[in-house]
């Protein structure tokens, strides 16, 4: 029997998940990922890799699963339908899966002007949903777009992303119950910093009965300083860090503020765990993969449950 | 209507460098009403073309032209008497008035002065906005007619990226987020259901068809 | 040293709204100067088109003024506007083949200034010379 996907089986036997984000390094060496998935081991389910995040060049997040499943970590692939058609995306489907990949995250990705390669053709050839949809029937029906079947399904956990933040705000949890029919068995959201909508947002899920079709696993990210705060809240767009977040870590000593980032995580990650409709985390700490560890920690979520993966 | 903008002048000077009786070529339909290839863009052009090369020194002759339409044979045949007297059609027309002009006159060369952009519509006076990529399929009918291939900068069928803010697109602040506009129009129209529909993935064989597309139409077409 | 003196053509555009007289009231200076300078009485100044600046630096002008309304008086209310647009877009093609964009000067006409076409334009050719002459025609 091949092995499952941890994530799963950690959503499945109801135990509150914790997953963490990986960025590639902008180069060719294996090591950088060993080690961050050295200090992630043990303390997350699963680990996301992205795919070339922002539109930037980095090492293929499907070499970076691959690195990460021999360390014997559960990697999550993350896959953008920016720079791939559908010959290329169900190519690497099949490919995710006969590597031992069992979960992927199908985006359609950060435009690619605002990378470093803005006169790169953006693909979209189809979107994260159409996205979602060819993944499920390719694993439940063994077909791919077309209806031609395939010789060996690919096993893959398939996840989805959504943003609270974002507007038309109502049609937020449209567009999650989309994913859901579309196939999508976990869901990823955007970092919370505004617990509020968050709030307001899980509960419109719950009326629609979607915590009961998909997990969803909020998304944290712990901050290094004010100016990193007023930086998401003004540049990126999708952002919603709201004035109270920025003036709590302007108030502390620059070199507090780290601490600070870190206690507003934690605090973020205990509502979260007591909020209806919520399966878990996944602490995306840019550049910053050693803080996780002991944000689980002190969030309450040491030692992760063992699953029996094989 | 397709719009064009001039391209730098440098550059159609570099293009011109080897020839001196010069046939500027504009066109009356799309890309006079965008204000690049008509007859007025010619004659400044020209205009621009003679003294530049007055100042460096170089004579050269440089005639104006402006026909209905650079993209049908029977407006171009107008240009066939003057062609011969010249040693190069610098083209003011669309790329596909150009093309259509370089078929016509093999014998002379064809450079084109504009950079041809995009299918169109006048939004004001003085501004032209994208709204159609001839996709060969067209969906605006489930869109409310705001077109996600080509007003959304990721060409989503399914709704919003998480980057839509205020009405306004991620890509570009300056433009609407036209999934805001799908959301809206749909909602008002009483089209929700559309909303919640997954829309299937694009047919792009009709956008690219097997190289270069094109229509046939027996009923119009002479019998030769 | 004034325009005149400097040996520039000038070539004046000019919104006819200005100077009911305009026709009589330029008389004397054309006669004066004859091809030196050259008067273009348009209904609106908004009706110019970079063509006709273009065109008067083919004719050989050195400097091409364009006197409108005072801005807000425009008779056709945004022609003077429309006016300063088409300027700044000539301006910048004649950069495009090495001619100063000062070379073409949009003149809003102040209560200060006489509302007669032919004092203003002596007005301006009294003007101290900033360009020398053009290019296009010294060649
Ligand atoms: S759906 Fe296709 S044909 Fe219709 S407006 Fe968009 S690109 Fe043009
Ligand atoms: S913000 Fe709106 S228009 Fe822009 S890419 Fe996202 S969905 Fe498309």
């Amino acid at each position: 029997m091949k092995a499952e996907s941890n994530l799963k089986n950690v959503l499945t036997q109801h135990n509150f998940a914790v997953t963490a984000e990986c960025g590639p390094p902008k180069g060719a060496d294996p090591v950088v990922i060993q080690k961050k998935g050295d200090i992630l081991k043990g303390y997350v389910d699963s680990v996301n890799v992205t795919d070339n995040q922002t539109g930037v060049v980095r090492l293929s997040s499907m070499a970076a699963c691959a690195i990460l499943r021999q360390e014997g970590l559960d990697p999550v692939l993350q896959m953008v339908t920016r720079d791939r058609n559908r010959i290329a995306l169900q190519s690497d489907v099949l490919g995710a899966s006969s590597l031992g990949i069992r979960n992927i995250l199908c985006l359609s990705g950060d435009h690619q002007s605002f990378g470093n390669q803005p006169q790169a053709k953006g693909v979209f050839d189809i979107d994260s949903i159409q996205f979602i949809q060819a993944v499920r029937r390719m694993r439940d029906e063994g077909l791919i777009i077309g209806g031609e079947k395939l010789s060996e399904p690919p096993r893959l956990f398939i996840g989805a992303v959504a943003n609270p933040f974002a507007d038309p705000f109502d049609y937020r949890v449209v567009r999650l119950g989309k994913k859901a029919a579309a196939g999508a068995e976990f869901i990823q959201t955007q970092c919370i910093y505004n617990l509020k909508r968050f709030a307001e947002w899980i509960r419109q899920v719950r009326d629609r009965g979607l915590d009961r079709k998909v997990y969803i696993l909020g998304g944290v990210t712990p901050l290094k300083s004010a100016r990193m705060a007023e930086y998401m809240s003004r540049q990126v767009a999708g952002m919603d860090v709201p004035d109270n977040i920025i003036s709590r870590m302007k108030g502390v000593d620059p070199k507090d503020q780290r601490r600070e980032g870190i206690a507003i995580a934690v605090e973020t990650i205990m509502a979260l765990k007591y909020m209806e409709g919520v399966h878990g985390v996944h602490i995306m700490a840019i550049e910053w993969e050693d803080v996780v560890p002991q944000i689980v920690e002190e969030a309450g979520l040491y030692p992760r449950p063992e699953t029996s993966r094989e | 209507m397709i719009t064009a903008e001039r391209k730098p002048l440098a550059e159609i000077k570099a293009m011109l460098a080897p020839y001196r009786k010069i046939l500027v070529v504009g066109c009356g339909t799309c890309v006079a009403e965008c204000a690049s290839g008509g007859e007025k863009e010619v004659g400044l052009l020209a205009s621009a073309l003679r003294m530049d090369a007055q100042i460096e020194g170089r004579t050269i002759e440089a005639h104006e032209m402006t026909i209905d339409r650079q993209c049908v044979y029977e407006f171009i045949d107008k240009l066939t008497e003057a062609v011969g007297r010249y040693d190069v059609i610098l083209s003011l027309g669309c790329g596909a008035g150009v093309q259509a002009v370089a078929e016509v006159f093999p014998k002379t060369p064809v450079v084109p002065a504009l950079n041809t952009t995009f299918i169109g519509e006048t939004k004001e006076s003085g501004l032209w906005v994208e709204n159609c990529r001839a996709c060969g399929d067209c969906k605006l009918g489930y869109f409310a007619g705001v077109c996600p291939v080509t007003r959304c900068a990721k060409g989503l069928f399914n709704g919003p990226c998480g980057g839509s803010k205020n009405g306004a697109c991620e890509v570009d602040p300056d433009s609407p987020c036209a999934w805001q506009l799908i959301v809206e129009r749909l909602d008002s129209a009483g089209r929700s259901d559309l909303l919640e529909a997954i829309y299937p993935p694009a047919d792009w064989s009709k956008q690219q068809g097997k190289g270069p597309r094109k229509i046939v139409r027996e009923d119009q077409r002479s019998e030769s | 040293m004034d325009q005149i003196s400097a040996g520039l053509n000038i070539t004046i555009f000019f919104c006819r709204q200005l100077d009911i007289n305009q026709d009589k009231n330029r008389r004397a200076i054309e006669k004066e100067l004859g091809p030196r300078v050259r008067f273009f009485p348009l209904p609106c100044s908004g009706r110019i088109e970079p063509l006709h600046l273009l065109r008067a630096f083919e004719s050989g002008a050195d400097m091409v003024y364009l006197i409108a309304c005072p801005e807000g008086a425009c008779r056709y209310r945004e022609g003077n506007l429309r006016a300063k647009k088409r300027v700044q877009y000539a301006q910048k093609l004649i950069e495009e083949i090495g001619l100063e964009g000062a070379r073409i000067e949009l003149i809003n006409k102040t209560a200060a200034m006489p509302a007669n076409i032919g004092a203003i334009a002596k007005e301006l050719l009294a003007r101290d010379a900033k360009v020398s002459t053009s290019a296009v025609r010294s060649k």
